[in-house]
């Protein structure tokens, strides 16, 4: 906390600060496992947008109700390290704008941000072809302009990630799909908002190559049996291919205006 | 055709049974040929290729056009800013260096650096390998290949001469450089 006092780029707030109170706290729950608006088995709507950010190689924005991601890629470029390496490097780097959450984050970069990089590094590094670019890096920021979820987050974080590289003419095995799944109860509820994964006993997120029928990662939290888990990967991977044909349109009619 | 547009892992679709030479763009896996970049795959020559519009490193045997930026009595620093006719994006250049033994074909022990590159100078040359961590090697030995664009001391842009020597317009003086032949010649 001491460090936001040394922020010398902004006009510092007080140091801490709470939301406003609200009476109702207790009817949240309640409303949550009678009022979910759509079907277990539906995810939000997507909209995915390439080529948004002109000054980067590529770049996509991605917006699934409350979850707002904005990707940009750069590269490849020369890597500025002294080690010589025959495969090109990813290099994934998160942010959170401060007004994301419901609480403000402050604007450094802590470990939340570091985690999600990795699992979206790990979700698209199989799907490029870096031996195609020794001695070079390719760069991915994503900004998070509104968080719902953390597993929202990485799995349209990755889907703005494949996207964005498309986007940008990298050389790519097959475009990266990636769904997350929730167990509410004993029921699996696909594509959770943050509340939903609050209320959930355990999570999983899947992302695979639907064109090469492999998957790239997946990353499972929480507490679930063997089979229940297995059960939502498959159900994150069926719904995986619907969303791979929604990237492909949007890719395609990217290209078609251009 | 719009509706030929390939995307990364979709299968292209060969109208004849052998596989045949793939260029940038495609990949075999398991007996498929698939795209791995988002365009038309269009036959060049008998390489099927998707071509790439977007800038590119450098690799082996590619024409670069870079500025000299360093001078050392055994090479020259080069960055490099564009790679096969395509412009690489402001501030993402790459770094090359010319060696002594790379400037010229003939006489290649009794190379001057100072009298073949100077600060400043465009330079047309072919990368021969991927170097070391920093930079590409980049050899200018061959008749069209060298200092394209050279400014005087004097400040006017200099024409080429002979392939050693360039003059300065204004001042008239020559000044010593390993010049590429012009392509109008």
């Amino acid at each position: 906390m001491a460090q936001s006092v040394n922020d010398r780029r902004r006009i510092n707030g007080p140091e801490e600060s709470f939301p406003p109170v609200f009476d109702d706290e207790d009817d949240d729950e309640f409303k949550l496992k009678t009022q979910r608006k759509r079907g277990p088995g539906d995810i939000r709507p997507i909209f995915l947008q390439p080529g948004l950010i002109s000054q980067a190689n590529g770049s996509a924005y991605i917006e699934t109700e409350k979850t707002k991601i904005a990707c940009a890629v750069y590269g490849p470029r020369q890597s500025k390290t002294t080690t010589y390496s025959e495969k090109g490097r990813l290099n994934v780097e998160v942010k959170f704008a401060p007004f994301s959450c419901t609480r403000r984050r402050a604007p450094m970069r802590d470990a939340e941000d570091r985690s999600i990089g990795v699992s979206i590094h790990q979700a698209i590094v199989s799907s490029i072809r870096l031996e195609l670019f020794p001695k070079s890096t390719i760069d991915v920021f994503i900004t998070i302009i509104e968080n719902d979820g953390i597993e929202g987050c990485i799995a349209s974080g990755s889907l703005a990630a494949s996207t964005a590289l498309a986007d940008a003419g990298i050389e790519m095995l097959g475009l990266v799909a990636s769904c997350s799944a929730a167990i509410v109860g004993d029921g699996i509820q696909l594509d959770p908002t943050e509340a939903e994964a609050r209320a959930s006993s355990g999570t999983v997120i899947l992302a695979c190559m639907p064109a090469l029928d492999s998957i790239t990662s997946i990353w499972q939290s929480g507490q679930m049996s063997a089979d229940l888990s297995l059960k939502c990967m498959e159900q994150c991977y069926e719904r995986c291919n619907d969303i791979h044909s929604i990237v492909a349109q949007s890719l395609l009619e990217h290209r078609k205006t251009d | 055709m719009a509706s030929d547009i390939l995307l990364p892992g979709q299968p292209a679709s060969l109208s004849r049974g052998p596989v045949p030479k793939l260029g940038g763009g495609l990949y075999l896996k398991d007996g498929q040929v698939r795209a791995s970049l988002v365009g038309v795959a269009h036959y060049e020559g008998s390489t099927l290729a998707i071509s790439r519009v977007r800038s590119h490193p450098p690799a082996e045997n590619s024409v670069v056009l870079g500025t000299v930026t360093r001078l050392s009595p055994l090479q020259a620093m080069v960055s490099i800013s564009v790679v096969d006719g395509v412009p690489l994006p402001a501030g993402e250049e790459f770094n090359g260096v010319i060696r002594t033994q790379d400037v010229r074909a003939t006489e290649k022990d009794k190379v001057k650096i100072s009298d073949c590159f100077r600060g400043g100078d465009v330079v047309k040359g072919v990368v021969i390998s991927l170097g070391d961590a920093r930079s590409y090697y980049i050899t200018t030995a061959r008749n069209d290949l060298g200092v394209i664009f050279a400014t005087s001391e004097a400040g006017a842009s200099m024409d080429p001469v002979s392939w050693q020597e360039m003059r300065c317009p204004k001042t008239g003086r020559i000044e010593k450089r390993k010049c590429a032949k012009p392509e109008t010649l």
